[in-house]
């Protein structure tokens, strides 16, 4: 956590479609070029997102979006 | 529209599409006098699979990717141009249909998982201001009162604060016999009433449940790479470049263009690097069904190699509730109730964990216990004595015999070792300077104790352990009824571990069962730490290698044998997709394997595994006993039956009804 830990928001994406790990760096990349991620992991095994991301700059719905631009359909996971 | 969008959206669209053209242009090809209405309708079949397979290489791209979309999408654009129509389209299409059976099939290896989070609650019925509220399951506030009834999911963790029934705690312990739950009990999120109506506080919400750690740690524990699978990795880095250039340096040196790019399609390394992940994702999402928490591959991997276990005996193959099993009268002029009742009210100012044990016999037997002694004084190491209603009540060892000086004390010892003998803690009750008789307490083992022990030895542990702090008479006649193969008793935390260390030291691969706090050095030191019954304890769920979420001790080698069958399944994935990929490249360098039949070996050997994987999703069934854990007392059998020990060649203890007697 940084000093502008109270602005970031983790948020837990579940996904589909993963079916090769190079799924992985393609989704990293593209989600971490959006502007106000600061951080963005991809589970490979359990077809998660994990994602640091300034809310007021980037909206969680957003974040889906970009993750269905790179060909994959992603809900945010509430458990 | 809609239905057009959602057939486009359907993973088998593209692959049914393809193939419809594919068919109508070998019909054309059979029948037609030029080949160019044929060729066309197998360049459209492969317009129609392979553009979505352009458009992800051309995105892997652009996030600086070379994935396997690119080598397939460069395979059949150069075989459009070079004229292989035939091949172009059957590469493309083969890769869909491949590409949407993987997805399928992936999407099964992760159901366990899957159902873990569909089992996560949604509503809450919560009672605020005397009223029926719902609210979202993630909206309850901490200490408010949830109200759960027949046929609804329990919506958070909690304590029971009224009314009575069952829930069926599959989704957490794996176990699928609903559980009776009364006022105290706790209840878990996720769970679903079977009968009843139940008012809960709640004491855990949302991503503070247990459910959600579990669903959590199988996540984390997925994702956690096996050795293996790093070993895995690091080769299939070099092994994706090494095919690219290997087909450009046989494509320089043969001026062959359709080798070369057939040896693009056969490299795309899609069966290697999903080999040992659909392993392990089917082996822990099978386990965590099961109630069986494993912290990622590399212990997944440790735990199929374990030799030996070693068991804390005391909460683990005992329920760690002690009861009196025998009153053994010696003194003629008192009754059982007489000597049970006195023990009794010595004992209730006492804070000795056995004095629980007698207060619990007396008044089950509703003998007068009531009021607080006159003066307690214990005696370390040796007993209690007690002034109660005007008499003196010494409880304890031999040691506190000769301490105070009680003549005739020969039956008292005896009558004590001979319990002790036969596993109970013997605790010698004297009254008024003499032995009134003594009282025996013992643990009770738990049913399947012996059950997991043979369990074990049959899933390939070679030594079964008991570790204990109790004396070695009592640890023994738990060894006796368990099976295990060794004893080490009246250890101390730090001896535990000297006895884990030392059989590693062996060669052993160590996994020990222990409750966490006293067996905590020794747990941290063996190769695998096993926390049972871990539903209640979120350090244990987050902490412990093995997580055993039930109460049920079969767990364990049903965990070491998946463990095993999760090892052998990814080992012989890893040699599926090896031995694929070294046939099919002599297939190519030799001849004979063309591209569509490289594509299509190459999609089947992903399938494969992915099937092979999806075999770990099976259960398979040992030993489901209906009822797991119930206690049982050690033989013989127990309460005022005649228990039948022999003291002294000419003396036994018998029963007559009520009163236990000696018999010289």
């Amino acid at each position: 956590m940084s000093s502008i830990a109270p602005t970031i928001t983790h948020t837990s994406l579940r996904a589909e479609g993963f079916s090769c790990p190079s799924c992985v760096s393609k989704i990293e990349k593209q989600v971490g070029r959006v502007d106000g991620v600061t951080a963005v992991t991809v589970k490979f095994a359990s077809a998660r997102i994990e994602i640091d991301h300034d809310a007021s700059v980037v909206s969680v719905e957003e974040l889906i979006a970009v993750v269905a631009k790179a060909g994959y359909s992603a809900r945010v996971a509430a458990f | 529209m809609t239905t057009i969008h959602s057939w486009m959206n359907n993973r088998w669209s593209i692959p049914a599409a393809s193939g419809a053209l594919i068919l109508a242009a070998l019909v054309l090809l059979q029948i037609g006098r030029t080949d160019t209405a044929g060729n066309i309708l197998m360049v459209a079949a492969a317009v129609v699979a392979g553009t979505h397979i352009v458009i992800a290489a051309a995105r892997a791209l652009w996030a600086r990717v070379i994935g396997i979309d690119l080598l397939v999408a460069v395979a059949a654009i150069g075989a459009v141009i070079i004229g292989q129509y035939w091949e172009a389209a059957a590469v493309t299409f083969l890769f869909a249909i491949g590409h949407a059976l993987e997805t399928a099939t992936l999407n099964k290896t992760r159901s366990a998982l899957a159902e873990l989070v569909a089992v996560a609650p949604d509503i809450a019925i919560t009672l605020r201001d005397g009223e029926q509220v719902e609210v979202a399951a993630t909206a309850v506030i901490q200490g408010e009162t949830v109200l759960i009834k027949n046929g609804a999911k329990v919506p958070v963790d909690g304590e029971v604060i009224g009314g009575a029934g069952a829930l069926d705690e599959a989704s957490i312990t794996g176990e699928s016999m609903p559980v009776e739950k009364a006022t105290g009990d706790r209840v878990f999120a996720g769970t679903v009433a079977r009968s009843g109506f139940l008012q809960v506080r709640a004491t855990g919400v949302g991503t503070d449940t247990t459910l959600a750690r579990i669903i959590h740690r199988v996540e984390d524990a997925q994702d956690a790479k096996a050795k293996t699978q790093v070993f895995m990795d690091r080769f299939s880095a070099w092994y994706t470049p090494a095919i690219l250039i290997l087909a450009i340096i046989v494509g320089l040196f043969t001026q062959n263009i359709v080798l070369a790019l057939t040896l693009l399609v056969i490299g795309c390394p899609g069966a290697l690097v999903i080999s040992i992940p659909v392993s392990i994702v089917a082996g822990i999402g099978r386990a965590a069904k099961d109630g069986i928490l494993i912290k990622g591959g590399e212990f997944l991997e440790t735990s199929a190699r374990i030799t030996a276990v070693a068991v804390d005996k005391t909460g683990t193959l005992t329920l760690g509730r002690p009861r009196v099993t025998d009153v053994v009268v010696l003194n003629p002029a008192l009754t059982r109730g007489e000597v049970l009742g006195w023990a009794g009210r010595a004992e209730v100012g006492s804070e000795h964990p056995l004095s629980r044990a007698i207060l619990d016999a007396a008044r089950t037997e509703s003998l007068d216990v009531a009021g607080l002694p006159e003066s307690t004084s214990p005696v370390p190491g040796k007993g209690i004595v007690v002034t109660a209603r005007g008499h003196r009540v010494l409880i304890g060892n031999p040691a506190l015999l000769a301490q105070y000086a009680i003549i005739d004390s020969d039956a008292a010892t005896h009558a004590a070792t001979a319990l002790a003998e036969a596993g109970r803690t013997p605790m010698i009750v004297m009254l008024d300077d003499t032995v009134a008789g003594v009282i025996g307490v013992a643990d009770e083992v738990r049913t399947d104790a012996a059950q997991m022990v043979s369990d074990l030895h049959a899933a390939g542990v070679k030594r079964v352990i008991m570790l204990t702090g109790d004396a070695p008479l009592v640890a023994h006649a738990v060894a006796a009824v368990t099976g295990v193969d060794e004893v080490h008793a009246s250890l101390l935390p730090e001896d535990k571990l000297d006895v884990v260390t030392s059989l590693q030291a062996e060669g052993y691969v160590v996994a020990m069962v222990g409750d966490g706090v006293n067996d905590a050095p020794a747990l941290a030191t063996a190769d695998i730490g096993v926390a049972m019954g871990a539903a209640g304890s979120a350090v244990a769920v987050e902490t412990a290698d093995i997580a055993l979420m039930g109460d049920n001790l079969l767990k364990l080698p049903e965990a070491i044998s998946l463990a095993r069958r999760t090892v052998n399944n990814m080992r012989q994935n890893i040699a599926i997709a090896l031995i694929t990929v070294t046939l099919l490249l002599l297939g190519v360098l030799l001849g004979g394997v063309t591209m569509s039949i490289g594509m299509l070996v190459h999609e089947a050997s992903v399938l494969i595994v992915i099937v092979n994987a999806m075999r770990l999703l099976r259960r398979h069934d040992q030993h489901r006993p209906a009822e797991a854990s119930r206690p049982t007392s050690l033989p013989p059998s127990t309460g005022p039956e005649p228990i039948g020990i022999t003291i002294r060649p000419d003396q036994t203890v018998t029963s007559t009804g009520e009163n236990h007697v000696l018999v010289d």
